[in-house]
């Protein structure tokens, strides 16, 4: 008994550690997945054509920054750039706005068609963008937006809706009354309240929606596939995949173009990984 | 946030009394200051001002609130359900989406649809998808939540690394795993063959037997991070004592797993089972990119949306001779209501099996 309580200390602390290593192993593993193939792709955009062939694992022999350079103008990307940055800041500042408008309207359930229309924001989430994508088109084709990038932002920022009501309409239903109704007393109008009041609180729920909505809308690629007619409104997804078209060997361009259209999130998300996650994941929950 | 996972949150914490709102006096302190401002002699307009006041703000109180949602319900109605409407009316046609061509068919679009082949080749390629990438996420991703919340070092690293992915776009991600898996000059090719096993080297994505296995794991490489981090919030919700009394009663850390954290984790189990299935029945982009919108090679990794896209522009573009625009939109409707029929399935399904803590 004396004996042996010291040893079986010591294997369990051995065990211990042994399974601390197997998971670092399998941690490792998978974090290495994960990032092999984008470390991969950032060298890639440094890449001559020639390289492809002679050198596929290695480093480049000289790193070609005119990729860049090239990608720029070549790929389009002075264009599609900056109307991915306005397509996605007008998208998201409309949808969170109206998102928060509304769940805040809504928020009481007692109040009449109250939760109706939370039911009616909410089930926008089942509709296919395959099945209303034509009749948005020419939709907005009557109205005259085909050549503008409200063309893409009026579908994102109704898309962008459901999801906002559905992670905003619980958060604002659990604000205290005693605050709104206090500065009702103190003579505030109902928008004031709402602005000076509401909003402040719901800073972090708000900002949930923005990201979580901000990150489909810059990334996303079938609806402007479809109704950015007009080469000078393509977003960067379907400006690199109608480079691809025409380029289609020039691979360090590709990538070049790849790395820009995706640094943009990325950077964000490595400074506030977790607003992103908690954004993200308070969607997926309600989702 | 994984609360949020259990039951909708919706007004669960409205506990203020009935509506405070009924009670109170019905002229409000603002018009009492003005209508104490008033002289005399305007006693009846004031009357009648103070009449309109408390009917506008009756009413005011009883609908104001949806002039807080009007703009959102504009944008929605507009943009949303007059296009699906729309959709509905026009599956009705045969219409091309371009030319003259637009007379009333009735249901023969869906006639033909749910009696064409590629409908349920579709269909079961999107089944296949969804079921591996669901087996995926509930073993590799819950596994790799438990190790994350066994709070190793690096706890942090790992999980903003294995996250990632998710802030990419399926077009990145597909030209990254093109490049790789390019039968010229791509990474797995060469890597085969330095390591002597170049007789497995092919061209992956127009191999009718591995095409799909590949786009299918291009896919769980993107999404991963949402199970990871569903599953990890789920976890850091389970009060540690529960597990460790289960051992202090001699269970295995298996039947500890079994039997107490993995019921407790139904709430992440529902969340992502129907976010995956959204995600996947509406998987386009990964398809579009690595084997282009025919499905290559033979339609073996054509999914719906591809179907639905190439019926409805054409290969070649919506001037292209084949587009079948009302056929198109006549697929999607079937495809709409056969999903929103699964999820309401599903969400009920998966909810009653819930335990709560």
């Amino acid at each position: 008994m004396t004996e042996a309580a010291p040893r079986r200390r010591a294997s369990r602390a051995r065990s211990k550690r042994n399974a601390a290593i197997l998971r670092h192993a399998f941690l490792v593993f998978a974090s290495l997945s994960v990032l092999a193939p984008i470390v991969y792709a950032v060298i890639a955009s440094f890449k001559d054509q020639a390289e492809f062939f002679a050198n596929p694992f290695g480093l480049p022999e000289t790193w070609r920054w005119e990729n860049y350079v090239r990608a720029w103008s070549e790929a389009k990307i002075s264009v599609t750039l900056p109307n991915s940055i306005i397509v996605t800041a007008l998208s998201v500042f409309f949808s969170t706005v109206l998102s928060g408008l509304a769940a805040y309207g809504i928020s009481r359930r007692e109040k009449p068609f109250a939760f109706a229309l939370y039911l009616v924001f909410v089930s926008g989430m089942l509709v296919p963008v395959q099945m209303i994508i034509l009749p948005l088109f020419v939709l907005l084709k009557s109205l005259g937006l085909l050549g503008s990038v409200l063309a893409v932002v009026l579908p994102y920022t109704a898309l962008g809706l459901p999801l906002g009501v559905l992670v905003l309409t619980p958060l604002f239903a659990t604000l205290p009354r005693d605050l709104s109704d206090a500065a009702r007393v103190d003579g505030a109008t109902e928008l004031q309240i709402f602005r000076r009041v509401v909003l402040p609180l719901m800073r972090p729920g708000l900002a949930s929606v923005a990201i979580l909505n901000g990150v489909w809308m810059w990334n996303e690629f079938f609806i402007p596939l479809i109704i950015s007619v007009k080469s000078s409104t393509q977003t960067l997804p379907v400006g690199i995949m109608s480079f691809v078209g025409v380029y289609s060997t020039e691979w360090g361009l590709v990538f070049a173009s790849v790395v820009v259209s995706a640094a943009p999130i990325v950077v964000a998300y490595l400074l506030m990984t977790r607003h992103f996650v908690a954004g993200l994941t308070a969607g997926a929950l309600k989702g | 946030m994984g609360g949020g996972a259990r039951r909708p949150l919706f007004f669960v914490t409205n506990l203020a009394p009935a509506t405070s709102e009924e009670t109170r006096p019905s002229v409000r302190p603002g018009s009492l200051a003005i209508a104490g401002k008033g002289g005399e002699g305007r006693a009846p307009r004031r009357a009648a001002s103070r009449r309109r006041n408390a009917f506008s703000s009756s009413f005011a109180r009883r609908y104001g609130h949806l002039l807080f949602a009007a703009p959102a319900l504009l944008v929605f109605l507009s943009f949303i359900v007059y296009p699906t409407l729309e959709a509905f009316y026009l599956s009705l046609f045969d219409w091309k989406g371009v030319g003259k061509n637009f007379n009333f068919i009735g249901l023969g679009n869906f006639q033909t649809a749910l009696s064409s082949w590629p409908l349920y080749r579709a269909a079961l390629n999107n089944l296949v998808f969804f079921v591996v990438i669901l087996a995926f996420q509930h073993t590799v991703g819950l596994l790799i939540a438990v190790q994350l919340n066994a709070r190793p070092r690096f706890m942090q690293v790992y999980r903003t690394i294995l996250f990632l992915p998710v802030v990419l776009s399926l077009i990145a991600t597909g030209f990254i795993w093109t490049l790789i898996l390019s039968p010229n000059i791509g990474l797995l090719n060469p890597a085969l063959r330095a390591v002597g096993l170049g007789f497995l080297a092919r061209s992956w994505l127009s191999d009718t037997t591995f095409a799909l296995p590949v786009v299918i794991l291009v896919q769980a490489w993107n999404v991963l991070g949402w199970a990871v981090i569903i599953y990890l919030a789920g976890l850091q919700n389970i009060p540690e004592e529960l597990a460790q009394a289960a051992e202090i009663d001699g269970a295995t850390k298996w039947q500890t797993f079994r039997r107490v954290t993995f019921p407790l984790l139904s709430p992440s189990f529902t969340s992502l089972t129907v976010l995956t299935f959204i995600q996947i029945f509406r998987v386009f982009d990964v398809v579009y990119v690595l084997t282009g919108p025919v499905g290559a090679p033979a339609g073996r990794t054509d999914v719906l949306g591809t179907l639905v896209y190439r019926t409805a522009f054409g290969v070649g573009g919506l001037s292209a001779n084949d587009a079948r625009m009302s056929y198109a939109i006549a697929i999607s409707v079937i495809i709409f209501i056969v999903m929103a029929a699964v999820s309401a399935a599903l969400i009920w399904l998966l909810r009653r099996r819930e335990v709560e803590a």
